[in-house]
C-alpha cells in the first residue's frame, strides 16, 4: 500500500497576495448576488472582519481595508505551479482545486524518512508563501478528507486511519445529497457511525456511490488519480496586494517565484539559462527585461542576487501591480547549484566525476546532505555532489557512524569493550520517528574504553540492550 | 680529492650542516603546536602525508578537519576515497566543513581505491583527498606523490602502524595515538625537517 501526503491550501487566495503584507486585506466572492468576505487576513480579523460578512459591513468595520475578488483562474494556475514544484519530491503528484496529493511511499527513503520529507516540504511551501494543512495516510482519499478538515498529522495504517476518520462530522464530506439525507434521517452525524453499519444495510439506505467512496477511503478499492505532468517550461505570476513603487519591494514576491522555479527545475533536472521578467502597471504597457546566465542554473538565491543587481539599474515608470516570471530556455542540468561557481572549476570537476563514474559506477560518487531528523542514522542523506545543506545544528557527534549499530557485550550490566566502558559523560535522549517504521527511543553516551578510545554508544530504551553507533576520531 | 667528494656531489644525500631545506608553506593544521613541528608550518601541500594509527577510532581524521574546512572554504573539493564507515556529516558540518564541497567515492578494491585517489589528486579541483587503503607499495606511493604534486593537493593516507617499517616517499609520516581527551602525535619523518614529538594535543 502506498503512502499519500495531502497538502490542503485553505488560505490559497490570501497567500497568493502575500497575505496582504501586514495591511488589512480580504478576498471576496459573489454569493447569490451579494459580495461577501471569503477570507480575511489577521490584520482584518483584528478589526472584526470575518468570513461571511458582506463587503459593505467589512468596509464599515475597517477603514483602509484592501479588497480583492477571488480569482479561480489564478488559483488553478498557482496549484498547478505548486504541483510542478512538488514534482521534485515524487513523480506522482495529483491536483485538486484546493489541494495537492503526493504519493510519497517511494520517495520518503530518498529524503530520510516521512518526517524529514514532510518538514522539507513544509519549509519549502513556507518559502513560497503558502500555508498548508498536511496529512499522511495509506489512502489518497483518506489523507485528503482529513487534511480538508484541518487535521494535520498522519495515520500509520488503515485501522489508525479509520479511527481518525470516525470523528469527522458528515456535514463536510464529499458524499452525494441522497446519501447525506438518508444518513441524516437515520440519525447518523459522524463518519464513525456510518463506518460501523453493516455494508449491505448501508448500501440499501444510502446507495452504492457511498459504498464506493468508503472503499476508496479505506483502501478496499483502487483509487487511481490522474497524474500531473509538469509543463515544458515555467511561467508564474503574482498579483501584489498593494501597488509597489520601489524596486526593493519587488524582491519579496520575486523570491517566491524564484523558489517555485527552482523547485520546478530540480524536479525536471533542468537548469535555466535565461529568466524573463514582466512588471505590469495600471494603464500602461508592462516593463519587461531578461536576465541571461553565464551557464544554466537553478539556485533561487543566486537568481535573486542577479535580479537585485538588475533592478538597481531600473527606473520604474509607474507602480507595479503584478510581477511575472518566465523561464523557457531550459537545458538538462544534472549538477546542483554549481552554476554560480567559477565556471572553470565546475567544468573540470564534472570531468573528474564523469571519469570516476565511468569506471566505478554511476552511484560510486556522491555527496552528503544534512537532514532535519533527530535519529542519528537519518540526520544525513546521500545526495548528488555539491548540494548545499541547510544550516542545522547538532550536539556533540562522533566523526564516524557505523552503517548499522552494533550490539555490544555487557558484563555486570555495563557495556564492555576490552574492559568496562566509562559512561560518566552526559546522557542524550533521542526519541523520534513515531510515524514511520523507524521509531527510536535511545539514551546516547560518549563512552571511554580502558584503552582511551571514545565511543558513541546507546541503550535502546525498549529492550535495554546496548549498541555501538559511532567512533570519535 | 677524497673518497668523500663524489658522495657529497650526490643530490640525494642530505647534509646536516646545511640545515633543513626550506619547505613550501603548508596548510595550517589549526593546532599551532603541531604547525611548529612541521617543516612547512602545516600539512605539506602537493604531497602525500601518511597518518599511522592502529585503530580506526584513533585514526586522526579529527586532526585534519580544520585544514579540510579551510580547503572547502576556498572552494576546493575535499574527497574521501572509500572511507571505512560513514564520515558522519553532522560532525563534519559542526567542524565547519562545507558539505557542499565534499565528495565521497566508493571503490571496491585496493586497485580501485588507488586509481580513484590518483584521479582525484591529479584533477586539480580537490584541495585534499583522504583514503584508507591497505599499505601501498613503493611504486603506487610514488604515483600518488606525483599526482598530488600535479594537482597541488593534500593527499592523506590513513595506514596501520605496521607501515612504519616500510620506507616511503611520503613527505610526512605521522604517528597518532588517541588518549582520553585528544591525541599523542609523533612526527616519524618529514621531508625538509626533523622527526619530532611526542606532542600531546587536545581534541
Amino acid at each position: 500500500m502506498g503512502q499519500w501526503l495531502a497538502l490542503h491550501l485553505p488560505w490559497l487566495p490570501l497567500d497568493l497576495l502575500g497575505d496582504g503584507v501586514g495591511a488589512p486585506l480580504v478576498v471576496t466572492e459573489r454569493v447569490g448576488g451579494r459580495t461577501v468576505v471569503r477570507l480575511a487576513n489577521a490584520a482584518a480579523r483584528r478589526q472584526g472582519v470575518v468570513p461571511g460578512l458582506g463587503l459593505g459591513g467589512a468596509r464599515a468595520l475597517c477603514a483602509g481595508l484592501g479588497v480583492r475578488e477571488r480569482d479561480p483562474a489564478r488559483e488553478r494556475e498557482a496549484v498547478g505551479r505548486l504541483a510542478g514544484w512538488a514534482w521534485q519530491f515524487t513523480s506522482q503528484v495529483s491536483l485538486e482545486a484546493d489541494a495537492l496529493l503526493l504519493e510519497v511511499g517511494r520517495s520518503r527513503r530518498l529524503f530520510g524518512g516521512t518526517e524529514a520529507l514532510l518538514r522539507r516540504i513544509r519549509e519549502g511551501l513556507d518559502a513560497l508563501g503558502f500555508r498548508c494543512v498536511a496529512f499522511v495516510a495509506p489512502t489518497a482519499e483518506g489523507a485528503l478528507v482529513l487534511a480538508r478538515h484541518g487535521v494535520a498529522g498522519g495515520a500509520w495504517d488503515i485501522d489508525d486511519l479509520r479511527r481518525q476518520l470516525a470523528a469527522l462530522p458528515l456535514a463536510g464530506l464529499p458524499i452525494d445529497e441522497r446519501a447525506r439525507r438518508a444518513l441524516h434521517d437515520a440519525g447518523l452525524r459522524r463518519l464513525g457511525q456510518v463506518l460501523a453499519l453493516p455494508r449491505p444495510e448501508l448500501g440499501r439506505r444510502a446507495g452504492t456511490t457511498l459504498l464506493d467512496w468508503i472503499d476508496r477511503l479505506l483502501g478496499a478499492a483502487p483509487d487511481p488519480r490522474p497524474p500531473f505532468e509538469p509543463p515544458a517550461s515555467y511561467r508564474g505570476r503574482l498579483e501584489l496586494a498593494a501597488e509597489v513603487g520601489t524596486t526593493e519591494a519587488l524582491l519579496f514576491p520575486a523570491r517566491r517565484l524564484l523558489h517555485e522555479l527552482a523547485g520546478f527545475l530540480a524536479g525536471r533536472q533542468l537548469g535555466a539559462a535565461r529568466l524573463d521578467w514582466r512588471l505590469a502597471h495600471a494603464g500602461r504597457p508592462p516593463t519587461c527585461f531578461g536576465i541571461g546566465l553565464a551557464g544554466p542554473g537553478r539556485d533561487a538565491e543566486g537568481f535573486l542576487a542577479l535580479l537585485r543587481e538588475r533592478l538597481q539599474r531600473l527606473a520604474l515608470p509607474a507602480p507595479v501591480r503584478e510581477i511575472a516570471l518566465a523561464a523557457e530556455d531550459l537545458v538538462p542540468f544534472a549538477g546542483r547549484p554549481l552554476a554560480l561557481l567559477d565556471g572553470r572549476v565546475v567544468d573540470r570537476c564534472s570531468g573528474l566525476l564523469e571519469r570516476l563514474r565511468a569506471r566505478l559506477g554511476e552511484d560510486a560518487v556522491s555527496g552528503y546532505r544534512l537532514v532535519a531528523d533527530h535519529r542519528p542514522e537519518r540526520s544525513y542523506a546521500i545526495c548528488a555532489p555539491g548540494e548545499a545543506s541547510a544550516g542545522l545544528r547538532f550536539p556533540a557527534r562522533p566523526l564516524w557512524l557505523l552503517p548499522e549499530a552494533e550490539p555490544m557485550a555487557v558484563r555486570d550490566g555495563r557495556p564492555w569493550r576490552g574492559g568496562p566502558l566509562d559512561l560518566a559523560g552526559e546522557r542524550e535522549r533521542i526519541a523520534s520517528g513515531w510515524w514511520d517504521d523507524g521509531g527510536v527511543a535511545r539514551d546516547y553516551f560518549v563512552a571511554v574504553t580502558p584503552a582511551g578510545e571514545r565511543l558513541w554508544v546507546y541503550r535502546d530504551l525498549a529492550t535495554g540492550r546496548w549498541f555501538l553507533h559511532g567512533l570519535f576520531g | 680529492m677524497s673518497a668523500l667528494d663524489p658522495l657529497l656531489q650526490r643530490p640525494d644525500l642530505w647534509r646536516g650542516d646545511r640545515g633543513p631545506v626550506t619547505a613550501r608553506p603548508g596548510v595550517q593544521t589549526g593546532q599551532p603546536a603541531l604547525d611548529r613541528l612541521l617543516a612547512g608550518g602545516g600539512w605539506p601541500r602537493g604531497a602525500v602525508t601518511e597518518v599511522l594509527a592502529d585503530r580506526l577510532a584513533t585514526g586522526g581524521l579529527g586532526l585534519l578537519l580544520p585544514a579540510l574546512a579551510a580547503m572547502a572554504a576556498d572552494g576546493r573539493w575535499v574527497t574521501f576515497v572509500a572511507p571505512p564507515f560513514v564520515p558522519y556529516p553532522p560532525a563534519l558540518a559542526t567542524a565547519g566543513l562545507d558539505l557542499g564541497r565534499l565528495l565521497s567515492v566508493r571503490a571496491p578494491s585496493q586497485g580501485a581505491k588507488l586509481w580513484a585517489l590518483e584521479q582525484v589528486l591529479r584533477s586539480g579541483v580537490c584541495g585534499a583527498a583522504l583514503a584508507w587503503p591497505e599499505v601501498p607499495g613503493a611504486v603506487a606511493l610514488r604515483r600518488l606523490q606525483l599526482a598530488a604534486e600535479a594537482g597541488d593537493a593534500l593527499a592523506v593516507l590513513f595506514l596501520p602502524s605496521v607501515a612504519a617499517a616500510q620506507p616511503s616517499p611520503a613527505a610526512l609520516r605521522l604517528g597518532v595515538e588517541a588518549v582520553a581527551d585528544g591525541w599523542t602525535l609523533a612526527v616519524l619523518k618529514q621531508r625538509g625537517g626533523w622527526p619530532a614529538g611526542p606532542l600531546r594535543l587536545r581534541a
